[in-house]
C-alpha cells in the first residue's frame, strides 16, 4: 500500500532540536491519559472483573520435570469439578493440541497438550483443571488430585540435551533438537579460512546467559463466559495479542473465530510474557461452555516462576577474528538456544535461534559471518521472546568479544569499535546478514558515551587505588534494535505469524470527538497518549477529544498485536493514515456547507475554514451537521461519513534500527564479588521522538531490566529439572536501590521508511546492560587475569572467576573453568 | 468463619471471615475493593502494600481475622488527602508509571516516605523504596515525583547521587 500521508520532511537532530517545543503533537511531552484511573487504583485488570455466578480454577500441575503418566486419579466427591485431558477430547469438537510450527526445513514439532496426556515434559505442567466456588477451595481440590507418574530422567542442561542427552523429550524426534541452522555472509571456503589464518587477532570463549523469567508485575489471568445470545466465547485475557489469542484458541478449540471476542483489559506489565497463547486460555475456553458458568484463573507468582515460560538461556562458542589494530574482519559462532519443552503459540520454538543467526554481526561490517544455530528441547518451560528477544544475549556475545579482540590488540575498545562500525555516510546499509539498516551514526553515538562517562578520568582513576580496595572497571556496549519489523523478515526467520499491514478504524462522534480503534494492545507502552498525539498532529483535535479503544477482537481491526517494539510505527502510522483520510471526509463535508471550492477548505487546530476566512466550523460542530442535520447536506456529498478504515505499511518494511551506546562505570570488591555501578550513560538514537517523556520512561525500564540481565535475574534448575527459584525472595528482581538513574542523551535521526520517522525502541534498554557491564567488570577484573563469560555476574560467579584465575591462570567463569575454556 | 469488625476507608464494617483468609482477597474478594493489587503474595513485591493504623503494610500477608479492631486504608481511602494528591500529580508529571499495577503500593509507600522523611536524600528515598518492586519505570520517575513533593512541601531532598548529575558522590 502507498501511505496517504506524504513523507515527513525529514529533520536532523540539530534542526529538530531548533523547532519550538510541540505540546500537544508530535514530539511533545504530554503527560498520560491513562495515568488517573491508574493513580485512583481503577485499572480494570483481569484479576478485578467479576461476573455473576463465576467459578474459579486452579491447576493441579506435574510436580516432575520428566514423566510417563500412568494414571490421574480425581479426588472421591470431586468427580464433576476435575477435568483431564481425557475429558476435554471427549468433547466435539475435541480439544486438540497447541502446535508451532517453524517454516524452516527440518524443523521438528511439538504436541503441547492443554492438560497432560501420556507425558508430563516439565515440572508445573497442567495436569488437571480444578473448578470451585473460590480459588482456595479450587485449590483444596487441586492437592487432592493424585497423578501417578513413572519418572523419566530429565534432560536439564542444553549442551547435554544436544550432545549426550539423558533422555529424549520427545521420543519420536530421536533427538533433543527443534531446529538446526546455518547461516553464512561473505567470504566462504578457502577465502574464510585464509582470512582466518591471517588475521592479527583471534579471539575464542565460551559464553552463557542465564534462563530469566519476565516477571511483569501482573501473572497472566483469564476470564471468560459463553455469551449465548452471539454464541460466542468472550475473554478477557492478560494478553499483548488478543487477535492470536483468538487464532490460537480457534485452531484449538476447533471453532470458528467469529465465534470467539477475546478482550485484552488493562495489562500490569507484558515484556513478551503475555504475547502467548495459553494452555490455560484453552482449558478456561472449553470449561466455560462445558458447564455454562463464567470462570477465572489467576496465575500466581509461584504458577508463574514455576511453570510457565522463561527467555533468554542462550550459549555462544564463538571465535572472533580481528586486524592488529582491533578491527573485526569474521565472526565464526556455534550457538544453542535452550528452548524448553515446547514451541509456543505463535512465535515457534526457533525466534530465538534465528535471531541469533542474522543479528549476531550487529552494526558492524566484516569480511566473513558464519553462524551455526540449534534449538534445543529440555524438560523446562517453553521460552518467550522477552524485551529485545536474543538481542540482549546476541549484544552480550559480540560485545564481549569485541572487548577481547581490543585487549588481544593492545587498543582501546572504543577505538576497535569505530574501526569497526557501519558510517553514516553509508547508510543505508546492507550488512553482511543481509540487514537493511534504515539510517543512524552509530560512531557519533559512541563518541558522545565516550565523552558523557569521560574515559580518561575513569582510567586515571584505575591507576590509584581505591581506599576500601575496590576495583574500577569502564566499559560501555553498542547495538541495534531492529524493531516493527514486517513480512519479509517474520516469513525468513521462518515465523508462522506473520505480520502484514496494519489498520486503524477512526470514528468521528457526533459531538466532534474521535474514536481511534486498533488491533494492537496497550499495557503500559503510553499508546493511548501517543497515538492521541499522532491524532492532533494530523487531525488537529485536542488530544483529551481522543478516545483509544484497543485489545478487543470484538472492536478492532485485526493485528498481530504488541510485540516487536512494533505499535508506534505501525499502529502511529496507520493512526496517521486514518486520521489523514479523516481530513478528506471533513473537508468534502465543509466543501459542501461552504459552498467553495475543495481546495479552499482548510483544517487548523480542530477547526475547518475556507481560505477567505468567510466560514468556520469546529469539528463538533461539523460532525452534528453531518449526524444530526443531515438535511443541510447537499447531493454528491460523499456517502462514506466520518468512519474510515487507514492501513499502513512502512515503505521499506524490514524495520527501524534504532540504537544506543550504554556505558558504564564499575567498582567490583574482589573480597565478596559485589558489584556497584557508579556511572550509566546512554546514547540513544530512536528516530523521531513522538512524546520524549515515555520514550526516556521505556529506555530508563529498559535498562532496569538489562540489570537484573546482568547482575541478578537467574531461574536456576538441580539435576532433576526442579526449579530453584519459586518466589521473589529466589529470583532476584533488581529495586529503587540497585538500579540507578541512567543520563539519557538523545540523537534523533528520523527513518525515512516511516510517517514521522519514528523507529521502535521498546526494548533497546533492556540489550544493552548485560554487555556493558560486563565489560566494565572485565576492565575493572583485568588485573587479576580473571574475566567473566556468563550472565548474571552474581558475586558467586565474580568470586569464582577470580579464584580461577588465581588457582591456574585460566580465564573464565566457573563453567569455562571445567576445561573449556580458550 | 469468624466475625471480625473493622475500619476500612472510615467506614465501619463487620464482616465474616475465614481464618486463612488474608486482608487484599477479603478486600478485594468481600468489599469489591480492587484498588489494591497482588503481586507476588509472598510479601516481597509491595504491589498489595495499603495502610493499616496509619502505617504501610502487606495486605497479602496480614490475614483478615488479624485486623479484628484495626483502621484499614486503601488507595481508594485518600480521596480527600493532600500529600496524596500531591504525589498523584508528580508522578504524572514524572512518568513514574507505565502499567499501573505497582502504583497504589507504590503511591502508599510514597506517601509514607514524604510524611515520614521529609527533606532525606535520594539514597534514603531508594532504600524505602526496595521493598516495593516495579518492572516497568525502573524507578527514575518514582524518585523524581517523591523528590518533587518533598521540594512542593518545603523540605526539598538532600543532595543525592541522582537528577541531573546522578552519581556525583563518587563519580571521579
Amino acid at each position: 500500500m502507498t501511505p496517504i500521508l506524504p513523507a515527513y520532511s525529514l529533520m536532523d537532530h540539530d534542526i529538530a532540536r531548533a523547532r519550538p517545543l510541540p505540546t500537544t503533537g508530535v514530539g511533545a511531552s504530554l503527560q498520560r491519559k491513562e495515568d488517573r484511573r491508574f493513580l485512583a487504583g481503577e485499572g480494570e485488570f483481569v484479576g478485578n472483573i467479576k461476573l455473576p455466578g463465576m467459578l474459579h480454577v486452579a491447576f493441579a500441575r506435574s510436580a516432575v520435570a520428566h514423566g510417563r503418566i500412568l494414571a490421574v486419579h480425581k479426588p472421591a466427591g470431586f468427580e464433576d469439578a476435575v477435568f483431564t485431558m481425557a475429558d476435554l477430547e471427549a468433547g466435539s469438537p475435541p480439544v486438540g493440541p497447541i502446535r508451532v510450527l517453524s517454516s524452516l526445513p527440518g524443523f521438528k514439532p511439538s504436541s503441547q497438550w492443554p492438560l497432560a496426556r501420556d507425558k508430563v515434559r516439565q515440572v508445573g505442567e497442567p495436569i488437571a483443571m480444578c473448578v470451585a466456588a473460590s480459588r482456595a477451595e479450587a485449590e483444596d481440590i487441586a492437592d487432592a488430585v493424585v497423578a501417578d507418574i513413572e519418572d523419566l530422567p530429565a534432560v536439564v542442561d542444553m549442551l547435554e540435551a544436544r550432545d549426550a542427552p539423558p533422555a529424549l523429550v520427545h521420543e519420536e524426534w530421536g533427538d533433543n533438537i527443534f531446529l538446526e541452522t546455518l547461516v553464512e555472509g561473505g567470504l566462504k571456503g578457502d577465502a574464510f579460512e585464509a582470512l582466518k589464518r591471517g588475521a592479527a587477532v583471534k579471539v575464542h570463549r565460551r559464553l552463557r546467559t542465564a534462563r530469566q523469567s519476565m516477571a511483569p508485575m501482573e501473572g497472566r489471568g483469564v476470564v471468560c463466559s459463553w455469551n449465548t445470545r452471539l454464541d460466542q466465547l468472550e475473554m478477557h485475557t492478560a494478553a499483548q495479542m488478543p487477535h492470536i489469542n483468538r487464532a490460537g484458541l480457534s485452531e484449538t478449540l476447533g471453532i470458528d473465530q467469529a465465534s470467539i471476542r477475546v478482550i485484552a483489559p488493562d495489562v500490569g506489565g507484558g515484556f513478551g510474557y503475555k504475547g502467548i497463547l495459553l494452555p490455560e486460555e484453552i482449558c478456561l475456553a472449553w470449561l466455560t461452555r462445558h458447564i455454562g458458568r463464567p470462570v477465572k484463573w489467576i496465575e500466581d507468582r509461584r504458577e508463574q516462576l514455576i511453570a510457565n515460560t522463561n527467555c533468554r538461556e542462550h550459549h555462544y562458542d564463538i571465535t572472533v577474528y580481528a586486524d592488529a589494530r582491533g578491527r573485526l574482519l569474521a565472526i565464526d559462532c556455534d550457538s544453542v538456544i535452550d528452548s524448553g519443552a515446547y514451541s509456543s503459540y505463535p512465535f515457534s520454538a526457533c525466534l530465538e535461534a534465528a535471531q541469533v543467526g542474522s543479528i549476531l554481526p550487529g552494526p558492524y561490517k566484516m569480511e566473513a559471518f558464519r553462524c551455526r544455530t540449534w534449538s534445543v528441547s529440555t524438560n523446562k518451560p517453553p521460552i518467550l521472546p522477552y524485551r529485545g528477544v536474543a538481542r540482549a544475549g546476541v549484544c552480550f556475545a559480540i560485545e564481549t568479544m569485541v572487548d577481547a579482540a581490543a585487549r588481544a590488540a593492545g587498543v582501546e575498545p572504543h577505538e576497535a569499535r569505530l574501526a569497526s562500525l557501519i558510517e553514516a555516510d553509508e547508510m543505508p546499509y546492507d550488512n553482511i546478514t543481509r540487514k537493511h539498516f534504515d539510517s543512524g551514526d552509530y560512531p557519533e553515538a559512541i563518541r558522545r558515551a565516550m565523552q558523557a562517562i569521560d574515559l580518561p578520568r575513569w582510567r586515571a582513576r584505575q591507576g590509584a587505588a581505591e581506599p576500601d580496595g575496590r576495583l574500577i572497571g569502564v566499559g560501555h556496549a553498542v547495538f541495534c534494535e531492529q524493531a516493527a519489523h514486517g513480512t519479509s523478515v517474520y516469513y525468513g526467520w521462518g515465523i508462522p505469524m506473520v505480520p502484514g499491514h496494519e489498520q486503524c478504524g477512526a470514528r468521528m462522534t457526533p459531538d466532534g470527538r474521535l474514536e481511534l480503534r486498533i488491533g494492537a494492545q496497550s499495557h503500559g507502552q503510553s499508546l493511548e497518549t501517543t497515538l492521541a498525539q499522532v491524532a492532533n498532529e494530523i487531525l488537529g483535535i485536542d488530544p483529551d477529544h481522543v478516545r483509544l479503544v484497543h485489545g478487543d477482537t470484538g472492536m478492532t481491526p485485526y493485528s498481530t498485536g504488541t510485540w516487536g517494539s512494533r505499535s508506534m510505527v505501525m499502529s502511529g502510522g496507520a493512526v496517521a493514515e486514518a486520521c489523514a483520510l479523516m481530513v478528506e471526509r471533513v473537508r468534502d463535508i465543509a466543501a459542501h456547507l461552504f459552498q467553495v471550492p475543495l481546495d479552499q477548505v482548510m483544517l487548523a487546530q480542530g477547526r475547518v475554514s475556507d481560505r477567505a476566512g468567510g466560514h468556520s466550523l469546529t469539528l463538533a460542530e461539523l460532525a452534528h451537521v453531518w449526524y444530526r442535520q443531515p438535511q443541510r447536506l447537499p447531493p454528491g456529498v460523499n456517502p462514506a461519513g466520518l468512519e474510515v478504515i487507514g492501513g499502513y505499511k512502512a515503505r521499506v518494511d524490514t524495520g527501524t534500527f534504532s540504537y544506543a551506546c550504554h556505558a558504564v562505570a564499575v567498582a567490583v570488591d574482589p573480597g565478596t564479588g559485589a558489584v556497584e555501578l557508579l556511572d550509566y550513560v546512554i546514547v540513544e538514537d530512536a528516530g523521531t521522538l513522538v512524546n520524549p517523556m515515555v520514550v526516556d520512561g521505556q529506555i530508563y525500564g529498559g535498562t532496569a531490566q538489562g540489570i537484573g540481565t546482568a547482575l541478578f535475574e537467574e531461574m536456576r534448575y538441580d539435576s532433576q529439572g526442579q526449579p530453584l527459584a519459586s518466589t521473589l525472595a529466589d529470583y532476584m528482581l533488581p529495586g529503587a536501590t540497585e538500579v540507578p538513574a541512567p543520563r539519557i542523551i538523545h540523537m534523533e535521526t528520523p527513518s525515512p521508511y516511516t510517517t514521522f520517522g519514528q523507529k521502535g525502541m521498546g526494548e533497546g534498554g533492556a540489550i544493552a546492560p548485560g554487555a556493558a557491564i560486563a565489560n566494565a567488570v572485565n576492565d575493572a577484573l583485568r588485573p587479576l587475569g580473571a574475566e567473566l563469560t556468563e550472565l548474571p555476574m552474581s558475586p558467586r560467579r565474580v568470586m569464582a572467576a577470580i579464584a580461577a584465575s588465581r588457582a591456574g591462570g585460566v580465564i573464565g567463569s566457573p563453567h569455562a573453568a571445567k576445561g573449556q575454556a580458550a | 468463619m469468624t466475625t471480625i469488625r473493622l475500619t476500612v476507608n472510615g467506614r465501619a464494617i463487620e464482616a465474616d471471615v475465614q481464618p486463612r483468609t488474608h486482608l487484599a482477597d477479603f478486600l478485594r474478594e468481600q468489599q469489591l475493593l480492587t484498588g489494591t493489587n497482588l503481586g507476588c503474595e509472598h510479601g516481597v513485591c509491595g504491589a498489595c502494600t495499603l495502610e493499616i493504623d496509619g502505617a504501610p503494610a502487606r495486605s497479602c500477608i496480614t490475614y483478615a481475622i488479624d485486623c479484628d479492631g484495626a483502621s484499614v486504608r486503601t488507595i481508594e481511602g485518600f480521596g480527600g488527602d493532600a500529600p496524596m494528591a500531591a504525589l498523584r500529580a508528580a508522578f504524572s508529571a514524572e512518568h513514574a508509571l507505565q502499567c499501573g499495577y505497582c502504583t497504589p503500593g507504590m503511591l502508599v509507600t510514597a506517601r509514607d516516605i514524604v510524611i515520614r522523611l521529609p527533606g532525606v536524600p535520594e539514597d534514603r528515598i531508594r532504600k524505602e523504596l526496595s521493598g516495593n518492586l516495579c518492572r516497568c519505570t525502573g524507578y527514575a520517575g518514582i524518585v523524581r515525583a517523591i523528590r518533587a513533593v518533598m521540594a512542593q512541601s518545603g523540605t526539598p531532598s538532600g543532595p543525592s547521587l541522582a537528577s541531573t548529575e546522578p552519581f556525583a558522590s563518587t563519580a571521579p
